[in-house]
């Protein structure tokens, strides 16, 4: 009886063993995996292993990042795909998708709520845009086939496409877009962005003419009409009617009609026969028949999902996710994008202690920022960010990457030192008591490991209490809104004029403080960070005076090394997003824009679906 | 039928003490064979529930050693920091560690280190200290709690029964999972305070249900018809004559259960809302590994073998303890 049950023992770990053995990889394994990268597509793995070898990464991939020109493409992260399908290859009609998403887009209303990276992927089936990027970040017309300033950019007159009907039969025109302003005013997203945009009046002055009438000069007026809140066309009869009816049956002139909204679950859409849109050679657009969008909030498992075939195509924006796509090869197509979005996290500067410059100052600079990357699975994939702009962008700036806080543990603890021995300090502490921190994070695995990292160095300076918390998404955003935060993580801006970004993220975050700046009523909620610097606030207004490029870049330099000075926010690393596909489904990164060149890809993983094929068999 | 409230014939209060304790003594004294020692129930126990023994002596012994490393000797005990990056920068040192994330097996890593160059090892055994607080705790709770009410209305039925156990159905009837998830989601901070409260709150209705059952059979065993027949008060009865003689079985049924309390803890930390970061525990452990399964499965593997193996010896002994105690019982 002992010798049956040892040797049931003995089988119980020899089950253990062979199952790790079979399923696990040793050292040598683990390194092999990153280096079997989707080669073509990064000529730079081998750098970002050596990094990790020496165990610096960090420091050096800065060094890089430093080293690279404004606008080139910079070295050591992924390369981003933006390249014309070939032409010789039969465009195919037909045939049903579906793409996991990070996230439910919980309401398809462009006027009212933020629109992200899973947003942008259903809601751009749906609706059409204004303007769009072209591939060189240029703004060209959508459904506008043209947009004019006027010499002061205070009026902007814009003829819409003609011939182009909405999914209920109604045509679009440019009441249509008049109509929509009054919507668009209801909404948080849509007041904000004409608030931010100077945009005070919408009026139609022709059957296709719609002129734009701005309280101030925007001389990058055109970027707010490629975003959500101003820039997606949806029709103002349906969504007056109903606001929140419109949320499940959203109405808009795009390749795609709503077949099935079935909120975390799937999102239908199929083929809009009487689409306006061609592709460059004159195909009829859309050529699936339908798109079926599924949350999958889970990183590993929306991979699966992708591996099984349970799904057509996925999204992340995780450099984790990345470097293990990268090691599936072949059985994937991936699509990589740098874009200038960056992770970190933003300070509650109303908040004492974070309140005081000398404590923001002191957590930057204890702010690992490569071990930070490495725990994001971001090493060899991005930068570590130190503005808003990637080495990538034009606009990124030299001066202001050697202006951020870098890593510093000995500088960093005696910022916060003086903070603590300071008998003044702001949050009421007695002298030489620890400062507290809540830092805050969604739970999702990677940016736990990221959180952990630095919560690990804000504590060894023995100098703060951290409190690290996790709330879903919706909750995390949610505290943001309503100031319940005080570190918070975050990923900020994107490849839009820095406008986008700039003028709300940076407007006065209440009454009161804009009241004190002698701007009442210039309120933005989402100034994340309620970070208010009457110089950044003066430069973002400068530089939607003027169309000339060096003149603006200097101005959102000025406002980068501001941020420098008094560091309301914290920076990981620039956001490396992708999007991964079963190797059939063609198309996905060579779209266009009407006027037959290519558009700006895939940035923030957000898919543009209309040219997108089944290849044959 | 006789209740906790019913009239009982008068007998003076030292007399009926003696009797009953005379009773049970004498009954005692010819069921009961001499009372084991430790050594010699280890001895008696098949080889497998000996290395189930062996290993929840190992992890009580390793989760008391981490705290006391944490609590007493200020993490001087050689043990590595659990929250430690070995890769990060040394505030004492001033230099950056030579650790890397993801490491295998070597001599400064017993079982390696995780995504963020943590000593894989020391985590395991901080996360013990979570798992066996938890399981004692809602343990302790369900043994006073569950196992007085089971008793209680095992032995005076009628209406105080019936209100109870109906309160026991309708917690037993709901989703667990979801009860408890509900449960935790109350509390801002999560502690392992809170943490074992809630669970132990939770673990009550089943206890009382074993309770219970073995109340009713002893409530009609002699010597406590022989107590109440001698006038012994119902209080007395309760205590001396049935509470001691559902303990053993609530004990045996309590290791059992702690398996599953395990389980739950896990299941807790997986999904993010058990103790907060960055105490360890297996279950965060699995939720923070599995990212990198495809790179390492090893990190995802240890945590989950210490659990399995846990919970395994946990329903290893406590089975044979309950088997012992039936024997006796069938002897008896």
């Amino acid at each position: 009886m002992r010798k049956r049950q040892l040797f049931k023992l003995l089988a119980l770990l020899l089950v253990f063993a062979l199952g790790a053995a079979a399923c696990g990889s040793d050292d040598d394994d683990s390194s092999n995996g990153d280096d079997t990268t989707a080669g073509d597509d990064t000529g730079s793995d081998d750098e970002g292993d050596d990094a990790a070898d020496e165990g610096d990464e960090g420091d050096d991939a800065a060094d890089e990042g430093d080293d690279a020109a404004a606008g080139d493409e910079a070295e050591g992260d992924v390369d981003t795909e933006v390249e014309e399908e070939d032409p010789a290859i039969e465009r195919v009609y037909g045939g049903d998708i579906s793409v996991g998403l990070e996230a439910e887009a919980t309401s398809l209303r462009p006027w009212d709520d933020t629109c992200s990276s899973p947003c942008y992927n259903i809601a751009v089936t749906i609706f059409d845009k204004l303007m769009e990027q072209d591939v060189d970040g240029n703004y060209q017309g959508w459904l506008a086939e043209s947009i004019v300033p006027n010499d002061d950019f205070t009026t902007w007159t814009m003829v819409l496409r003609s011939g182009v009907t909405f999914h209920d039969g109604s045509d679009f025109n440019a009441q249509s877009v008049a109509d929509m302003f009054p919507v668009q005013l209801t909404g948080g997203q849509g007041a904000s962005s004409a608030a931010s945009s100077n945009l005070t009046g919408v009026e139609a002055t022709g059957d296709l003419e719609v002129t734009y009438t701005l309280s101030t000069t925007n001389s990058a007026f055109p970027a707010f009409l490629s975003r959500a809140a101003l820039g997606l066309v949806f029709e103002p009869g349906a969504a007056a009617a109903d606001p929140v009816a419109f949320s499940d049956a959203p109405v808009g002139t795009g390749p795609f009609m709503i077949e099935k909204r079935d909120i975390d679950n799937e999102t239908v859409v199929v083929r809009n026969d009487s689409y306006w849109g061609t592709d460059p050679d004159g195909n009829q657009l859309p050529f699936l028949d339908s798109i079926t969008f599924r949350p999958i909030p889970d990183e590993g498992n929306r991979l699966d999902a992708l591996l099984s075939g349970t799904v057509t195509a996925i999204g992340s924006l995780r450099q984790g996710t990345i470097r293990d796509a990268r090691a599936e090869g072949d059985a994937i197509t991936l699509y990589e994008y740098q874009g200038s979005t960056v992770g970190g996290g933003h300070f509650n500067t109303l908040v004492a202690p974070l309140d005081d410059v000398r404590v923001r100052q002191g957590l930057n600079r204890l702010n690992d920022q490569g071990t930070v990357l490495e725990a994001l699975g971001g090493t060899g994939i991005s930068f570590p960010g130190t503005q808003f702009f990637s080495p990538d962008s034009p606009w990124y700036s030299e001066a202001v990457a050697a202006a951020w806080p870098a890593f510093d543990f000995n500088g960093g603890t005696a910022l916060l030192q003086e903070y603590v021995d300071d008998p003044a300090r702001s949050d009421g502490k007695a002298v030489g008591e620890k400062i507290d921190v809540e830092l805050s994070c969604p739970p999702d695995p990677t940016l736990t490991a990221a959180m952990q990292v630095i919560e690990s160095v804000w504590t060894a300076s023995e100098l703060v209490n951290v409190t690290l918390t996790s709330f879903d998404q919706a909750t995390h955003i949610g505290m943001a809104f309503n100031d319940a935060h005080q570190a918070h993580c975050w990923r900020f801006s994107d490849d839009n004029d820095p406008s986008i970004t700039f003028n709300a993220g940076f407007a006065p975050p209440n009454e009161e403080i804009a009241a004190a700046a002698g701007v009442p009523g210039v309120v933005s909620p989402v100034n994340w960070a309620n970070w208010f610097n009457a110089d950044a606030f003066t430069a973002s207004q400068a530089a939607i005076q003027t169309d000339d490029f060096a003149e603006r870049k200097a101005l959102y330099e000025q406002i980068g090394l501001l941020m420098a000075e008094e560091a309301p926010v914290w920076y990981s690393g620039y956001t490396a997003t992708m999007i991964a596909t079963d190797p059939a489904l063609l198309g996905l990164a060579s779209w266009h824009v009407p006027s037959g060149d290519l558009g700006s890809g895939l940035p923030n993983a957000e898919g543009h679906w209309s040219e997108v094929w089944l290849a044959a068999g | 039928m006789t209740g906790i409230g019913q009239a009982q014939p008068e007998f003076p209060s030292d007399r009926v003490g003696r009797i009953s304790t005379a009773v049970q003594t004498d009954a005692g004294s010819r069921a009961k064979p001499k009372r084991a020692s430790p050594r010699e129930v280890f001895k008696e126990m098949p080889l497998l529930v000996k290395i189930s023994a062996v290993w929840l002596i190992l992890i009580v012994f390793g989760a008391i050693y981490a705290k006391l490393d944490v609590a007493v000797f200020d993490g001087s005990l050689p043990l590595q920091n659990p929250n430690l990056l070995t890769n990060g920068f040394n505030a004492d040192t001033g230099e950056f560690g030579t650790g890397d994330p993801i490491e295998g097996i070597s001599g400064s890593h017993w079982l390696g280190t995780d995504a963020i160059a943590r000593d894989t090892f020391a985590r395991i055994i901080h996360g013990a200290w979570v798992s066996l607080i938890v399981a004692t705790i809602s343990a302790a709770f369900g043994i006073v709690v569950g196992g007085f009410l089971g008793a209680l209305v095992g032995y005076v039925r009628g209406r105080t029964e019936t209100v109870i156990m109906s309160m026991v159905d309708v917690i037993l009837a709901f989703p667990a999972l979801v009860l408890l998830l509900a449960l935790v989601s109350i509390f801002e901070v999560r502690d392992l305070f809170v943490i074992s409260l809630v669970i132990g709150v939770l673990s009550i209705p089943a206890y009382t249900r074993v309770a219970r059952a073995n109340s009713l059979a002893i409530s009609n065993r002699e010597f406590v018809t022989a107590a109440r027949a001698i006038g012994t008060r119902p209080n007395s009865i309760l205590f001396r004559e049935i509470i001691p003689n559902v303990l053993p079985t609530l004990l045996s049924y309590a290791m059992v259960a702690s398996a599953f309390v395990v389980v739950v803890e896990g299941s807790l930390s997986f999904l993010g809302l058990s103790v907060q970061l960055p105490q360890s525990t297996w279950g965060n452990m699995i939720n923070q590994a599995r990212r990198d399964i495809k790179v390492d499965i090893y990190q995802v593997l240890w945590p989950s073998l210490a659990l399995s193996l846990t919970v395994l010896s946990l329903n290893q002994v406590g089975d044979w303890f309950q088997k012992r105690g039936s024997v006796r019982d069938s002897a008896l």
